[in-house]
């Protein structure tokens, strides 16, 4: 029989383990936590069905879409749908496979609406080039594949400096292979060139934003870098870039970002989103983050927009009418008033201890506008959005391609 | 010969090798198919030695040369495989430590090297059933570069350990060492009776799946009861555990993975009769081309949701057959298998998936040994932490068992020795 001795023993060391196990820090449950649609959603026009695969990334030219696929549904996702969105809802109307890879992800059309870029991971990152000249059907031109983009293309982003087209790309990490940046030079898209390429990102490197000969990373924990690329006044160029400035956002995990630039000329504000862990098809995690910019060397964050239950991904902004819509996975798609000063927030100013500065509550302001997808009563994983010729389409993993009037 | 029996009051060298040839036939598994494969699994040699006070413990695992692709185990997962258990490193365990016997109640050990983390329950290497459990990620820590400190009063021992938390990034690749110390354990073991031992631990572990840090942390609970009582050619063993790990994310939990596992054993005249239940949450991540393979990293902090194992095993073994210094031990294991959306679910579908929620895995092989037995039964406690060394104490008062403890079975005679 045990003794006394030992059962006091083992009984203080039970009450040690629940103390531990009571001990946890504030926990976002995975259920019971839904974000909700506002009294006015954003007008769903029609909805594209794609069940075989999961959907992920959208790009919009005129009125043909591009969404690809990812993952294992189990169908692999190397497909892109080629979407008809002339009419209220997106018809299929055709496809094409990228051979040789089993997930796409990004995807992006070119400034002059020649190219079509797409993203690989996996099985040996790429980019597949397609001329779209006849946009319902792609010509494959190029595909570029490297020992730097291995393991894998997380996101490719044009971006034209001094007239002149470039790739860059952000590469996956693999066991001790760190992650990387990669600009090549896209001038003859049937032989792309690297001419630039930096270990980077901690330990992410997730996206890109180029505009104005200012190049903007989204690398994690280590924030967002804004470099010069030509743009900057310091002599940067694509294959020799400068550093400007670093901005390290509240909870890191930076992801993506966009320069806005409002119908006045205001360049004062750039909007980073941050992807916090989520489980796909249920759950996420990750605020909007409103950096000035205002100057590129002491870049600030002044700003956030959160939702309870549901985290961001992609933006794309209304520039005229100065609305951002963020994917936001399981909650939808969200439309957000960003004109004017929004550093300046009487009464809806928020401090955070971590990083002890004070911010605006975008949402406080009222400056949430609408909520889309979520009166569909059905579940949605918002993974893109784009606004262009005056609608709002969205890329949702479960469901397929949405049409929605905008908030404005 | 494998055994070197150089005793002497102040040194000890023991050998051992082992090895499992064996053929599992999983059906269905990952894709959507039934595979029968072959392989040899667990190869092992242990060292033990003992001089003037220190021991040294070595455990070479040569998995990265027969297990390349994994050994097919559904519900599996971890360091880049899944539905297939993932070869461990070569440099299994490599340390040195001391015991120190204070006063007849008293004692302390300090080991450093690279091994397990004071947490959990035995490694299921040296446990009846030869497949792993789901749960392995969520009951041990090893393989990392560890500093373990154990104190001993009475039936009593307390563990702390420090180490590095990223978990191996394949069979020959270096752990980063400039992470040591970001991670910590805890066990606490009581030895109500001699053949019973509860145990509780905790664990902080700091991004074990991305080697360079910012990855998920994990918060780990376990509590374990083990009984195991051996008489001449017989015994019987059990042993019943509750896991929990709690992923989180700057400090907020972001997944909750739980496993409740019991199994046992009965040895008559060498036969063993072996079974065991779990179920287990296992995150579910977007695999690569081949379905049995998981990036590592992952791209990002995401998974696919949460699936929900309930696996019952059942395996008998004859008694060992010996040649010369060689014992072969054949043994058939069936594996009956559920697969279930957990909590949350995700995308994850068990029928899209593998074609049926419902799996089976046969196995049948045959436990090779060879060279000094039960030196190390229970593979996960170093030092004044091995509980045979203190029932051994607590029965017979023997004031010192340091260059004994390794070389104690835990299942009494070699007929009943797995």
């Amino acid at each position: 029989m045990p003794s006394v001795g030992n059962m006091r023993i083992l009984i203080a060391g039970v009450l040690v383990l629940a103390a531990g196990c009571s001990s946890d820090n504030v926990t976002v449950p995975r259920t019971g936590t839904s974000p909700t649609a506002l009294d006015a959603p954003l007008k769903v026009l029609g909805m594209g069905s794609e069940t075989a695969r999961y959907t992920a990334e959208i790009a919009v030219k005129g009125s043909t879409a591009y969404t690809t696929t990812w993952g294992s549904r189990p169908t692999l996702g190397n497909k892109v749908d080629i979407w008809d969105v002339s009419g209220a809802t997106p018809i299929l109307t055709d496809s094409l496979i990228v051979a040789g890879a089993s997930t796409l992800g990004d995807v992006q059309v070119s400034d002059d609406s020649t190219l079509l870029m797409v993203a690989t991971e996996r099985t040996g990152g790429a980019i597949v080039l397609y001329d779209i000249s006849n946009p319902r059907k792609p010509v494959q031109v190029a595909r570029y594949s490297t020992a730097n983009t291995n393991p894998g293309v997380h996101t490719a982003k044009f971006g034209r400096v001094n007239g002149k087209l470039y790739g860059f790309l952000s590469i996956d990490p693999l066991n001790l292979t760190p992650a990387r940046l990669v600009i090549v030079d896209l001038s003859d898209p049937a032989n792309p060139r690297e001419i630039f390429t930096r270990v980077i990102g901690n330990p992410y490197v997730h996206d890109t934003f180029i505009r104005d000969g200012i190049l903007f990373l989204a690398l994690w924990n280590d924030g967002l870098d804004i470099w010069d690329i030509g743009g900057g006044g310091q002599g940067g160029t694509p294959d020799n870039p400068k550093v400007l400035g670093n901005v390290r956002t509240v909870g890191g995990e930076v992801h993506n970002v966009w320069w806005f630039h409002d119908a006045q000329g205001g360049k004062r504000f750039a909007f980073v989103g941050e992807e916090g862990p989520g489980s796909i098809g249920s759950s996420s995690i990750g605020d909007i983050h409103v950096v000035d910019v205002s100057s590129f060397a002491s870049p600030k964050e002044i700003g956030f927009y959160h939702v309870d239950g549901a985290g961001t991904h992609n933006f794309s902004i209304d520039e005229k009418n100065a609305v951002l819509y963020a994917a936001y996975y399981n909650g939808g798609v969200r439309a957000i008033d960003v004109h004017g000063d929004l550093s300046s927030c009487p009464g809806a100013s928020n401090f955070n201890v971590q990083a002890n500065i004070t911010r605006c509550d975008l949402k406080a302001m009222g400056r949430e506008l609408a909520v889309g997808l979520l009166e569909q009563n059905r579940g949605v994983y918002v993974w893109g959005v784009e606004w262009t010729g005056g609608n709002v389409y969205a890329s949702d993993m479960v469901n397929g391609i949405w049409k929605m009037t905008p908030a404005k | 010969m494998l055994v070197f029996a150089r005793d002497s009051a102040a040194q000890n060298v023991s050998v051992m090798a082992q090895a499992i040839p064996t053929i599992t036939s999983a059906r269905p598994t990952a894709t959507r198919g039934n595979l029968t494969e072959a392989y040899l699994t667990q190869p092992a040699i242990m060292v033990h030695a003992s001089w003037a006070g220190f021991t040294g413990i070595g455990t070479l695992n040569l998995e990265g040369l027969t297990l390349e692709r994994g050994e097919l185990t559904t519900g599996a997962y971890g360091e880049g495989y899944v539905d297939r258990r993932h070869p461990h490193a070569y440099v299994h365990e490599l340390l040195a430590g001391r015991d120190v016997t204070a006063t007849r109640d008293f004692s302390f050990s300090v080991f450093g090297g690279r091994g397990f983390a004071p947490f959990g329950s035995d490694d299921p290497m040296v446990r009846p059933i030869e497949k792993y459990p789901v749960n392995h990620h969520l009951s041990q820590v090893l393989e990392r570069i560890v500093g373990v400190g154990a104190l001993r009063y009475r039936k009593t021992m307390l563990e702390v350990g420090t180490f590095n938390g990223d978990e191996p990034l394949g069979p020959g690749a270096p752990p980063n060492l400039a992470r040591f110390g970001d991670s910590w354990s805890t066990r606490l073991t009581v030895l109500p009776l001699n053949a019973l031992e509860v145990s509780g631990s905790l664990a902080s572990v700091r991004s074990p799946e991305v080697r360079a840090g910012g990855g998920l942390d994990q918060w780990k609970h376990s509590v374990t009861a083990r009984y195991e009582r051996v008489s001449g050619d017989n015994g019987v063993y059990g042993m019943a555990e509750w896991s929990h790990t709690d992923e989180r994310d700057r400090g907020v939990t972001v997944n909750r993975l739980g496993s409740v596992l019991g199994e046992g054993s009965v040895c008559r005249a060498g036969a063993i009769l072996s079974g065991r239940w779990e179920r287990t949450d296992r995150p579910e991540e977007e695999p690569t081309l081949d379905p049995f393979r998981t990036p590592r990293p992952p791209s990002d902090l995401s998974n696919l949701g949460e699936s929900r194992w309930t696996i019952l095993t059942g395996a008998v073994s004859s008694p060992a057959l010996r040649s010369g210094w060689l014992s072969g031990r054949p043994f058939v294991e069936v594996a009956y298998i559920t697969a279930a959306r957990g909590h949350p679910g995700g995308l994850f579908d068990p029928v899209a998936r593998y074609g049926t929620s419902h799996l089976w895995m046969l196995s049948a092989g045959v436990r090779l040994h060879a060279g000094a037995s039960g030196m190390h039964d229970r593979m996960g406690r170093y030092g004044v932490a091995l509980p045979v060394a203190m029932a051994m104490q607590g029965m017979a008062g023997m004031q010192d068992m340091s260059g004994m403890q390794h070389t104690q079975p835990s299942m009494g005679s070699d007929r009943c020795r797995l």
